[in-house]
């Protein structure tokens, strides 16, 4: 049979993408690469014991009443009941500044206000000026790459306060090394500071299976272990994808959300150049609950930097410990307490030099325990000890992030040059996801409805 | 279909989008999206779901048409007349 639309990775954004267009067509086919869907955010296994990968936090939070707010919108896109899904919403999170500087934030905006106005006296006026200014901006007008860090060191005029407003907004999304683009800082500011952070009460895997099963109660279909190894096409129109099994299906339309080169890695055999990227590294600390523990109980995530300059950009080591993303998936609103419960921990990563000892597999292995024991030491050193209560840990390197989710170079946020109308020169197949520009959990689901809303329902 | 069945159809389409919409006090003459909250991705769903249930297409530059509950009557009105 031919499907009106075949929809390539059963991530975030391929997953609304295909709700989307489920709703008003069926035998919409959703092809993932592995035995399980979620790409970036998914979850795997040890002990019986469920780990999620990815999700720290869900940016964009919104009350139900807000109806135009991202998260409301979305969730109307797909058809789906707010009161369906239980959200918890972050206690409070940190940037913090070689111990010297911190910024809570929470998701209530007035408490960043505060701080700046305590902690950066004589910025305050100016960070309400940055605020109408980009209350101004419409970031999702097309324009090219201005830089975010330039714009705030001249509004603000102090180069700690920039990075510091920076840092969770670049870990959380940034493809650029050291900067990012202003519209995309925008819609990050937005995300992170003025709407806040949420997560499901469930894990990722009972999200994603309500997804599923709405999206399956429409008529959609979905294959998993079907990796696509070729985008079949006649000159600019696609006319269907063949498998690694060898079969084909046919198709009137594609959307892919693998990322750009990627895709076009599928169309033609021709090498792709390709612009440096950014890998991260990520550990998983298992730690059984105790009253002796001194760790913070309220706060959801910090960021931090213990260099003198903050870095964001590929290290020349294999990872760079000076500064990262501390996330405690059990510090939000209305999560039970249990007798277990996660620390994960993300730095920046350097993909060639994983993949060069990749294939020495102790020397890996090896290294794999060198990383995760200096992750520990530099955790230790922000939030307090807790490694006699490790049950069980896990370093990820970009090279098992490129394995489990296909990105290049194991690039969580993609390339750095992004299509942000998903078009990539074909009259049926399109851009979604990473790599279309949208960050986050919202913004990608965001991102998979946009391009099906633009591209695939007017020709339905 | 008449002009009030075509009103309550459309009335019936928003409440699928968003079923705490409130329609007390909705003015039939003024935009549906100030009063409702509508953004252009929900109008898109109305323009969707007239396509599925009545094999509707309606072209993008006839959307404006569909501005307010009236005008949506006053559009729709030749088109599903055999409904």
């Amino acid at each position: 049979m031919k499907f009106p639309l075949l929809v390539i990775g059963g991530g975030l954004s391929g997953i609304a993408a295909a709700i989307r267009a489920a709703r008003f067509v069926p035998d919409v086919l959703i092809l993932e690469k592995h035995s399980r869907i979620g790409g970036l955010n998914s979850y795997f296994y040890r002990n019986k014991t469920l780990f999620e990968t990815g999700l720290h936090a869900i940016t964009n939070y919104a009350p139900p009443e807000e109806k135009t707010a991202p998260l409301n919108r979305l969730l109307r896109q797909l058809k789906l009941k707010r009161k369906d899904f239980s959200f918890c919403q972050q206690y409070q999170s940190e940037v913090t500044f070689l111990d010297t500087q911190s910024l809570l934030f929470s998701n209530d905006f007035s408490l960043l206000e505060t701080q700046i106005h305590e902690k950066f006296p004589d910025c305050i006026d100016k960070f309400q000026r940055l605020l109408i200014f980009l209350d101004t901006l419409d970031p999702f007008l097309p324009a090219p790459f201005r830089s975010a860090k330039t714009l705030l060191t001249e509004v603000l005029g102090d180069k700690l306060l920039t990075e510091m407003l920076l840092c969770p907004l670049m870990y959380y999304g940034s493809s650029h090394e050291n900067d990012m683009d202003l519209n995309q800082f925008a819609i990050m500011f937005q995300a992170i500071y003025q709407q806040g952070m949420f997560r499901p009460q469930t894990t990722i895997k009972e999200f994603l299976d309500q997804l599923i099963t709405h999206y399956l109660s429409f008529g959609g279909k979905i294959k998993k272990n079907s990796k696509v190894i070729k985008i079949l096409h006649k000159n600019k129109t696609v006319v269907g994808v063949e498998l690694h099994s060898g079969e084909i299906i046919e198709c009137d339309n594609i959307l892919s959300t693998i990322g750009n080169d990627e895709t076009q890695r599928l169309i033609s055999s021709e090498p792709v150049t390709l612009l440096p990227r950014l890998g991260f590294t990520e550990t998983i600390f298992r730690l059984k609950a105790d009253d002796r523990l001194k760790l913070p109980e309220k706060k959801t995530i910090v960021f931090f930097n213990t260099s003198e300059k903050f870095s964001y950009k590929k290290p020349t080591d294999y990872v760079d410990y000076s500064s990262g993303v501390i996330c405690f998936p059990a510090n939000f609103k209305g999560i039970e307490k249990k007798s277990h419960f996660e620390i994960r921990a993300t730095h920046l990563a350097n993909y060639a030099k994983w993949k060069a000892i990749s294939t020495d597999k102790k020397a890996y292995a090896d290294q794999k325990v060198v990383s995760s024991y200096k992750t520990l030491t530099c955790l230790q050193n922000i939030v307090g000890n807790f490694s006699s209560n490790i049950v069980y840990e896990n370093t990820f390197t970009p090279i098992t992030i490129e394995r489990y989710t296909a990105k290049i170079d194991g690039a969580v946020y993609g390339s750095p040059q992004k299509v942000k109308d998903g078009d990539i020169g074909f009259s049926n197949l399109f851009l979604a996801g990473t790599d279309q520009g949208f960050l986050g959990i919202i913004g990608s689901m965001l991102s998979g409805v946009s391009i099906v809303n633009k591209h695939v329902l007017p020709k339905l | 279909m008449t002009s009030e069945e075509i009103k309550d159809l459309i009335l019936e389409i928003i409440e699928d989008i968003d079923d705490e919409a409130d329609f007390e006090n909705l003015n039939p003459d003024e935009p549906l999206r100030d009063q409702l909250d509508l953004d252009s991705m929900d109008f898109l769903d109305i323009v969707m779901e007239l396509r599925k249930r009545h094999q509707l297409q309606i072209p993008e530059e006839d959307y404006p048409n569909l501005a307010t509950l009236n005008s949506c009557a006053t559009y729709l009105e030749p088109l599903l007349r055999n409904v």
